[in-house]
């Protein structure tokens, strides 16, 4: 048995050096595409569990976006005063210029990843929604294609919810919201460049979608506000953009005039209706630890139904109660910073020092907007390959929901599990690692 | 399927710098053995390599004295040298790298492992001991990466540019490659001619064309014949008159070819008025920097036309 693992996991590193799967870490002086680090142990979810998992996901979709809708246009939740409006409207999130504008069917975030974990009563929780750029797709598909190749045997006995068709969803969720009709819309993937960590993700979905992959000097934006790629046949009218490229980079006209990776005029393309993209900008609004706080009552005020899938408790430091009473528990709860993702500026009260806790402390008091708190959930666990025996070791789950004129949501989605004994963080420029996913019906 | 114009711009890199790495390796090999088979006090200086490379003022910025061990260091051993292989391999490798998606699945592995080696064997290939042996693995992993494209490619722009640069990188350095043997009759007395033989036979050796020329031509390799062989022969595949209807026949298909086409049309019409018997080597020195010059209009052309579109 163990020489058989050894021997899968070997065929394990060969297959993802063979399909050449990387992904670039920033602060290795040169970026560096590391081979991406996998456990060929798959995590194991029930399909009667996962219905209801996935049900809560499209409902939380429909809320958030219902949410962005309102907040650029009546703002009728800040009216009644379910949530206060200066922690909208003071936000970095909230963007000025897209206020008026109604991207088609209502929908501002057509790709949604959220980070769930399973807490010690066996339930699922979201930990966040991440609105902006939601990345790690591409690992879920490919992470499938390995088990296949090296643990085939398995297949045969499970019925396991297949993953790759994700780029074709993708491209029909895109193609729905083509400004002109057209059975081919040409539709592209904007990517910042080679040295963007996600770069192998984004040359993946282009090619999965036969989109291309631009960059924002391929792109430019006419009199007429119709986008065009430049191509050796000359400009091409571009229908959908899937942006990778943060919103603050996207259009030097509109945004952070120095950025050098962005499309001038892009904004204005947008707003003319000439153009969609995905997410649009501004979607933001509602990716902020902040907020997510007030998404329960979002789901009773927009759609009138309860919550499908639970959120964790978030104490938001800016109010003056929650403030005493995380300061008061700083050993006990999770610190994160509102506007930060990647596992960074994180402060997990168990395990941090005195010193880490003074420190956090001081930053809570100095800018209370930017820090929320949660309490310390023990991450669920699953056997994990390490140095030849077999370990438990932490993970979360990021299913990816797609929204256009539909609603979908991934089975399953990609597991990342922190390889550091003990360790609750999971993200892969942080040591983490990740697993196959599997949705299996009937008995597990 | 259309292609982007960056895509298409890195493509054609791609192969000019395999191309360069290529040819600059059969380059320096030809000399090398010309060089051996020489007696004592009689060779050129190994400078005429750099100065065929255009790259005398790069290289009196590194180097003093333009000795056997300098040039090699600089053509060789020196990644930051434009003129060397490391580099142009580098160059090379950056570009299919932002490209791969369009190219056949082991392009990219083969690219990445040929500009490891380079760089890796370079400074233990400066001595004549082991260069010959890097100059031979830097051609032959080159022309291992020309088939698999040439085998399994689609036919569609990718192929086209990729072939445009290789084609134009090529009639490039085999223009250069003219320009050593001519160099070399520059300034001698008629009775070193007799030097003559050797150097052209290193100089078709280097094309992988003296074979070809015995054949072809004569048992024995003379200057004049040679010259013509290789600028005008249409079936040797390094000459310039078949680089050239290569260049003419992947631009034909392109949108708006006209602008590149006129360029390639004058190059061949000063191709077919080329006539070395009539003409002394220092003629034929300025015809070869006109030519030069028309195959930099080309790549002006190609530029203009395909890689900086801008909206109308």
């Amino acid at each position: 048995m163990q020489c058989s693992a050894l021997l899968a996991l070997a065929a394990a590193e060969l297959a993802i050096r063979e399909m050449g799967i990387t992904f670039t870490v920033y602060s290795e002086g040169a970026n560096i595409d590391r081979a991406w680090p996998f456990d060929i142990i798959p995590r194991v979810i029930s399909a009667r569990q996962w219905q209801q998992v996935s049900a809560g996901l499209a409902q939380r979709s429909r809320a958030l976006n219902a949410f962005i809708d309102d907040i650029y246009n009546r703002q009728r939740i800040l009216a009644d005063g379910v949530l206060p409006a200066e922690l909208v409207l003071e936000s970095p999130n909230y963007k000025a210029p897209c206020a008026g504008m109604s991207p088609r069917y209502g929908v501002w975030a057509h790709i949604c990843g959220s980070d769930l974990v399973r807490d010690a009563d066996g339930r699922f929780y979201v930990l966040e929604d991440n609105l902006r750029v939601p990345s790690g797709v591409s690992y879920m598909v490919e992470n499938r294609e390995i088990t296949k190749r090296v643990l085939p045997e398995l297949f045969e006995n499970y019925s396991i919810l297949p993953v790759d068709d994700y780029p074709s969803r993708l491209y029909a969720t895109l193609a729905s919201l083509s400004p002109r009709e057209r059975k081919r819309p040409c539709i592209v993937v904007l990517t910042p460049g080679i040295y963007n960590s996600a770069y192998f993700e984004h040359a993946f979905l282009a090619q999965g979608m036969g989109a291309e992959l631009v960059e924002g000097s391929d792109l430019v934006v006419g009199d007429d506000d119709v986008v065009s790629m430049l191509t050796v046949d000359g400009p091409v009218r571009v229908d959908v953009i899937y942006r990778r490229i943060d919103e603050d980079f996207m259009d030097p006209e509109a945004f952070r005039a120095d950025s050098m990776l962005g499309v001038p005029g892009l904004m204005r393309a947008w707003r003319a209706g000439k153009v969609a993209i995905a997410n649009a900008p501004g979607s933001g609004v509602a990716d902020d630890k902040a907020i997510y706080a007030f998404v329960p009552e979002m789901i009773r005020y927009y759609l009138g139904e309860e919550p499908k899938v639970a959120s964790v408790p978030t104490w938001l430091c800016q109010r003056e109660a929650d403030r005493e009473h995380v300061l008061r528990h700083l050993d006990q709860l999770v610190v994160k910073p509102v506007n930060e993702s990647g596992g960074y500026g994180i402060m997990v009260g168990p395990h941090a020092s005195a010193a880490t806790r003074r420190r956090f402390a001081r930053l809570i008091e100095e800018n209370p907007r930017n820090y929320i708190a949660q309490p310390t959930l023990s991450l669920s666990t699953a056997p994990t390959f390490i140095d030849g025996s077999v370990e438990a070791r932490h993970l979360d789950l990021r299913p990816f929901i797609l929204q256009g004129r539909e609603t979908w949501v991934t089975p399953g989605g990609l597991t990342r599990v922190a390889l550091v004994r003990g360790s609750l963080v999971v993200n892969s420029s942080q040591g983490g690692g990740s697993k196959d996913t599997w949705i299996v019906e009937g008995r597990v | 399927m259309t292609m982007l114009s960056r895509v298409a711009e890195r493509l054609y890199w791609t192969t000019r710098y395999l191309e360069r790495a290529e040819d600059t390796a059969r380059l320096i090999a030809a000399y090398n053995h010309l060089i051996m088979d020489l007696p004592r006090g009689n060779e050129p200086g190994w400078d005429i390599l750099v100065r065929i490379l255009d790259a005398e003022a790069q290289f009196y910025t590194r180097f003093r004295v333009p000795s056997e061990q300098n040039v090699l260091r600089f053509l060789i051993a020196d990644g930051d040298s434009p003129s060397s292989i490391p580099h142009a391999l580098r160059w090379a490798r950056e570009n299919v790298r932002t490209t791969r998606d369009v190219l056949p699945e082991d392009t990219w592995e083969l690219v990445n492992e040929l500009h490891l080696y380079a760089e890796e064997a370079a400074e233990r290939s400066v001595g004549r001991r082991q260069r010959q042996q890097y100059l031979e693995e830097v051609v032959n992993r080159c022309q291992l990466i020309n088939g698999l494209l040439a085998s399994t490619l689609p036919r569609d722009h990718a192929y086209r540019f990729l072939k445009l640069g290789q084609l134009l990188e090529r009639c490039d350095m085999t223009t250069r490659l003219i320009d050593v043997g001519v160099r070399e009759l520059l300034g001698r007395d008629p009775h070193s001619l007799a030097l003559q033989p050797p150097l052209w036979s290193a100089l078709l050796q280097s094309l992988s064309a003296l074979g070809a020329y015995r054949r072809m031509i004569a048992p024995v390799v003379d200057a004049e014949q040679a010259i013509t062989f290789v600028f005008r022969e249409p079936c040797l595949p390094r000459s310039v008159d078949f680089c050239l209807r290569g260049i003419r026949e992947e631009i034909r298909p392109l949108h708006e070819p006209q602008a590149a086409l006129a360029v390639v049309e004058r190059a061949r019409r000063k191709l077919a008025r080329l006539n070395v018997e009539q003409m002394s080597p220092t003629q034929l020195q300025r015809y070869i920097d006109q030519f030069q010059g028309l195959l930099g209009e080309l790549h002006a052309a190609l530029s203009e036309t395909w890689f900086r579109v801008r909206p109308q």
